[in-house]
C-alpha cells in the first residue's frame, strides 16, 4: 500500500476491513465480501515460500483436515469440499501435506517452481508398506 | 435499572470531588470504570452511590488497579460511548501508559486528575507532580481552581473531547484537597440542561457497529509511526483550541460563568504578576488585590488550558508587564520549573523586556500562604525597580532550611 | 441467547466462513492461528476481539493491514481482557439504554493472549475480569515462552526447557521452575467454565468454546500451541506436536465447571512416553546427555501425578 502523509489516512491508526457496510460476515464467504485495501486478505506471502503444497484431487476424500489445520487461511473448501489452494496467502509450512490421511496424499510439497500439471502427472502411487 | 433525575439546588455546597461526581452523573456517562485512590476516591464514591441509588444508567466497573481502570476506559471507548474515571497521584503514575494509548487511538475519555504529589516519599496531599507527568501524554488538560470549576470544567471536557473533529481523551484537573475536599458554594445546571449542552454521545469508529468492523491499537513502525504521532500533535494545536473557545462560549451562554484559555485578574495595567495553576490561583488573586492597596501593580494569569498549552494567549497576556513569577508545584528535579521553560518560551521572540523569574513552592500539600505571596510580589517590584533580576532564577517558596535558590 | 452453531463433524464446521485472514505474520506452522480460527468458527455470532501485546497481535495488526474481519482492540502487553471487558460493559449499558445499532445480535466478547500476557504481565487483569463476572472469553495461546520476544522464559515454560532467559549450558539443564498451573487458578474464581484444549482435538476444542459462549460470565481457555520457532521442530509438523502433547498427557485435555466439578475430556487410546514429546523437540535436547536423563523420567513421574491426580478429582465429583 503506498506510503500516505500524515494527512492522508482517518485518526487513531484505525484500520476497516471492509470497504461499506457488511452485514453477515459470518454467513458470507471472502470472495463475497467487500474487502478494504487495509485488509490482509488483499495482501500476499507468496514470496515467503520455498516450497508449495500441490493438490489433487483424485486423491481427496474431503477430510477436511487440512482446511482445519491450515494455520493461513489457505486451503479452500467450498460446500465441504476441497477445491484448491490460495496461493496468495499460504506460507508453504506443510501442515497440510502431513496431517492428509490418504495414500497417497493428496497434498504433497514441492518446489516453489515446481510445475503443478507435471508433479500431478507423476504422483507417487499408494504406497502398500503404509496400507 | 432504575434511572431518576436528581432535583438540585440552584446552589449547593460541594467539595471539587462531589462536583466532579455529579457533573459526571449529569453527563449520563455510559461507563465509569475506577480504582479508589486519595484524594479522588470520593467521586468514585458518590458515582458509586448514585448508581446505588438509581440515579446511573451506565456500568460501573469497580476494577482490580488504576492502570486497569484506563484500560476498561479504552475498551469501552473504542466499543462506542460515553466514558469518564477518576484518579490521583501513584495510581495515575500506573496509568500512564494506557494514558498514551487512549490518546493514541483518538479516544475520547474524561479523567478527574485530582492532582497529588508523587512518591517517594509517599504524601497523599496536594501538588501538581502528578499533572506535570501527564503533560506529553497526549491528552487535553484542563485546569480547575475551585469546586464550581472542577463541576464545570468536565461538562466542557466531555462536549470538547468526544467531538469528532476532535476525539482525544481529557484530564480535568483539580487540587488534592484544597479543592477536592473543601466545599463551597457550587451553581449547578439542572439534569437536563447539563445533559442538554453535554449532548448525546455520538460513535466514531466503534467497535460495537457490527456492520463496520474496526481495528484499534495496530502496530505502526519506522514507515507509519511518525505520521500517526504528527497527526496527533496536528490536531492538538489545530483543533481543540476553536472547540475549547466554542464550548466556554456555549457555556457562557447557559450558565453565565466565562471560562478562558489563560485566566487574566488585573492584568490590564499590571507591572508584576504571577503565573499559577491551580487553587493558588484564587490565593494569588486575592493578595494581588491587597498589594494595589500598598501600590504595587500586581496581576494573576492562572493557565486554564494545560494542553495544548495557550502559547500565544499568555505571550499576550504577559506582554505589557514588566515583572513575572512563574509557579511550579512540582519539582522540576535537576531544570527549570515547566511553567518557566514554557513562558520563557511564549516569550522569547517576543518585543517584551519582561523578568522571568522561577518559583517552586507547595510540594507534597506544603501551604501556599498569602504571606509568602507577599513576599514573592515584593520581590517581582524589587526587580522592576532595579531594572534587572535581583535573585536566583529558581527559588523555592516555604521550604526548611537555608534557602534553596538555582540559576 | 442465539442459537448455537451446529458442528457435527468437520466436513459441516468446512463450511464455516473464517473472520481471520491470511498474510498475516505469524511464521509458517504458528499453531496460534490455528487455534484462533477454531475459536472464531465455533459461532456465526458477531464478536468483539482483543489481543494482548504478543506474536498474535504483533503479527496480525501492522499498519496499514489487519487480519481481522471482526472488530479488535490491543492495548498493551497486560491488559486485553481488560480491554474486551470494557467493551462488555459498553455492550451492557447501551443495551440497556437502548442505544445499540444493531441491537438484535448477540455478540462474543473474547480476549486472546500469549502465556507471557496471561501467565505473568497480563495476570492481574485476567483474575480481576474474571472475579468481577464479565460476559467474556480468555484464550491463552501457550506456547510456553515468550515467543514473540525471541524466547524468554514465561511462568509457563516448563522444567528443562532452554529458553534465552533460562538457557541450557555447561552448568544447567535450562529452566529450573514447573509451569505454573492457570486453569486451576482461574477455576478459583469460581467462573462458570475453564478448560485446556488443543487444537488437533478439534471437536473438544470447539464443543469447549461453545460451552463457553453458552455460559453467563467469564471463560478461562488454555490453548496449547506448539512453537515451531522456539520449541524448535519443523513447521511441517506443528499438528504431529500437538498429538505427542495430548497423546502424552503432558498437556491433558479437561475443563472445570463452576470453579469445581473436573471432566477429562480426552483419554488418549495409547498413551505416548514423555520422552518422545521431548525428543520431537529442541529445546529439550540437552536433557538426552546422560547427566540430565534423571530429568526425563522425573517428567514422565510428574506427567503421571497430574494425571491421576485429575482423575481423583474427576472421580470424586467435588
Amino acid at each position: 500500500m503506498a506510503k500516505k502523509g500524515w494527512d492522508e489516512f482517518e485518526i487513531g491508526a484505525m484500520l476497516r476491513t471492509f470497504d461499506g457496510k457488511i452485514d453477515d460476515i459470518a454467513g458470507t464467504r471472502q470472495e463475497d465480501r467487500a474487502y478494504s485495501q487495509n485488509s490482509s486478505y488483499t495482501a500476499s506471502v507468496a514470496d515467503w515460500r520455498l516450497i508449495k503444497p500441490v493438490f489433487n484431487k483424485d486423491y481427496c476424500i474431503d477430510c477436511q483436515f487440512c482446511w482445519i489445520y491450515c494455520p493461513d487461511v489457505s486451503i479452500i473448501s467450498r460446500d465441504k469440499k476441497l477445491i484448491g489452494v490460495d496461493m496468495d496467502h499460504c506460507k508453504g509450512c506443510g501442515i497440510c501435506v502431513e496431517v492428509c490421511p490418504t495414500n497417497p496424499k493428496s497434498l504433497l510439497m514441492f518446489p516453489e517452481q515446481a510445475d503443478e500439471e507435471t508433479e500431478i502427472a507423476s504422483w507417487p502411487k499408494k504406497d502398500e508398506e503404509e496400507a | 435499572m432504575a434511572f431518576d433525575k436528581m432535583e438540585l439546588e440552584d446552589i449547593e455546597v460541594w467539595d471539587g470531588n462531589f462536583a466532579a461526581a455529579q457533573a459526571l452523573r449529569q453527563s449520563q456517562v455510559d461507563v465509569v470504570a475506577a480504582y479508589p485512590i486519595t484524594p479522588s476516591t470520593p467521586i468514585v464514591e458518590g458515582y458509586a452511590q448514585f448508581t446505588a441509588d438509581g440515579y446511573v444508567e451506565g456500568e460501573f466497573v469497580m476494577v482490580e488497579s488504576e492502570h486497569a481502570a484506563m484500560s476498561a476506559c479504552i475498551g469501552a471507548a473504542a466499543a462506542g460511548g460515553r466514558v469518564a474515571t477518576a484518579t490521583s497521584s501513584q495510581g495515575f503514575a500506573l496509568m500512564v501508559e494506557t494514558l498514551y494509548q487512549a490518546s493514541g487511538m483518538r479516544l475520547p475519555i474524561v479523567l478527574n486528575l485530582v492532582n497529588r504529589a508523587l512518591a517517594a516519599p509517599l504524601n497523599v496531599n496536594g501538588d501538581h507532580s502528578d499533572m506535570y507527568l501527564g503533560r506529553d501524554s497526549g491528552w487535553i488538560q484542563l485546569d480547575a481552581y475551585c469546586p464550581q470549576d472542577a463541576y464545570d470544567l468536565n461538562f466542557i471536557a466531555f462536549k470538547v473531547s468526544e467531538d469528532h473533529d476532535v476525539r482525544l481523551p481529557c484530564m480535568v484537573n483539580q487540587d488534592g484537597f484544597m479543592t477536592s475536599h473543601t466545599a463551597q458554594g457550587v451553581h449547578t445546571l439542572t439534569d437536563d440542561e447539563a445533559y442538554g449542552f453535554v449532548g448525546e454521545f455520538k460513535p466514531m469508529n466503534d467497535m460495537l457497529d457490527f456492520e463496520h468492523p474496526v481495528t484499534h491499537g495496530v502496530q505502526a513502525e519506522e514507515d507509519w509511526h511518525f505520521e500517526h504521532k504528527a497527526r496527533q500533535h496536528n490536531d492538538l494545536m489545530t483543533k481543540v483550541f476553536p472547540k475549547i473557545e466554542a464550548a466556554f462560549s456555549e457555556f457562557e451562554k447557559l450558565s453565565g460563568r466565562k471560562y478562558n484559555m489563560v485566566e487574566k485578574y488585573d492584568m490590564d495595567d499590571a507591572d508584576v504578576c504571577v503565573v499559577c495553576m491551580g487553587s493558588s490561583v484564587e490565593t494569588a488573586r486575592e493578595v494581588a488585590t491587597e498589594m494595589r492597596a500598598q501600590g504595587i501593580k500586581a496581576g494573576v494569569v492562572g493557565i486554564r488550558v494545560i494542553r495544548p498549552f495557550p502559547f500565544f494567549e499568555i505571550a499576550e497576556a504577559l506582554k505589557c508587564v514588566k515583572a513575572i513569577a512563574a509557579l511550579d508545584r512540582s519539582s522540576p528535579n535537576g531544570a527549570p520549573g515547566m511553567l518557566f521553560n514554557e513562558i520563557a518560551g511564549s516569550l522569547f521572540n517576543t518585543d517584551t523586556k519582561a523578568m522571568l523569574s522561577g518559583y517552586v513552592y507547595g510540594l507534597g500539600g506544603r501551604d501556599l500562604t498569602k504571606a509568602h505571596l507577599v513576599a514573592l510580589f515584593k520581590e517581582l517590584q524589587a526587580n522592576v525597580d532595579a531594572g534587572k533580576i535581583t535573585t536566583p532564577l529558581q527559588q523555592f517558596i516555604g521550604v526548611r532550611g537555608p534557602k534553596l535558590a538555582y540559576l | 441467547m442465539s442459537e448455537m452453531k451446529k458442528i457435527k463433524n468437520l466436513k459441516e464446521f468446512s463450511t464455516s466462513a473464517d473472520r481471520f485472514e491470511g498474510a498475516n505474520l505469524l511464521c509458517p506452522g504458528c499453531a496460534h492461528s490455528i487455534i484462533v480460527r477454531e475459536v472464531l468458527n465455533a459461532t456465526n455470532d458477531d464478536m468483539i476481539l482483543s489481543a494482548s501485546t504478543g506474536c498474535l497481535e504483533v503479527c496480525t495488526a501492522v499498519y496499514p493491514y489487519t487480519s481481522w474481519d471482526a472488530s479488535w482492540i490491543h492495548i498493551g502487553f497486560e491488559n486485553g481482557s481488560t480491554a474486551v471487558a470494557g467493551a462488555e460493559s459498553m455492550y451492557k449499558a447501551l443495551k440497556r439504554k437502548n442505544r445499540l445499532k444493531q441491537p438484535e445480535r448477540n455478540p462474543k466478547f473474547v480476549s486472546f493472549a500469549g502465556d507471557g500476557a496471561s501467565y505473568d504481565i497480563g495476570f492481574q487483569w485476567i483474575s480481576g475480569c474474571m472475579e468481577r463476572g464479565h460476559n467474556i472469553m480468555h484464550v491463552v495461546l501457550d506456547n510456553e515462552v515468550y515467543a514473540n520476544t525471541g524466547g524468554q522464559r514465561s511462568s509457563s515454560t516448563p522444567i528443562g526447557s532452554s529458553a534465552t532467559t533460562s538457557p541450557a549450558g555447561r552448568v544447567s539443564y535450562g529452566e529450573k521452575k514447573n509451569k505454573k498451573d492457570i486453569v486451576s487458578i482461574m477455576a478459583a474464581h469460581g467462573i462458570p467454565y475453564a478448560a485446556q484444549v488443543a487444537p488437533n482435538k478439534w471437536k473438544d476444542m470447539v464443543k469447549k468454546i461453545q460451552h463457553g459462549f453458552s455460559v453467563d460470565g467469564p471463560v478461562f481457555i488454555n490453548a496449547v500451541s506448539p512453537c515451531t520457532t522456539e520449541w524448535k521442530f519443523d513447521p511441517k509438523d506443528t499438528m504431529n506436536i500437538t498429538d505427542l502433547a495430548t497423546d502424552s498427557l503432558v498437556f491433558p485435555l479437561y475443563e472445570i465447571i463452576d470453579g469445581h466439578e473436573l471432566n477429562i475430556t480426552y483419554r488418549p487410546k495409547n498413551i505416548v512416553p514423555v520422552e518422545e514429546y521431548l525428543a520431537a523437540q529442541g529445546r529439550f535436547k540437552h536433557l538426552f546427555k546422560d547427566e540430565y536423563k534423571y530429568l526425563i523420567k522425573e517428567w514422565q513421574d510428574r506427567v503421571d501425578e497430574k494425571w491421576a491426580y485429575l482423575q481423583r478429582r474427576e472421580e470424586s465429583r467435588v
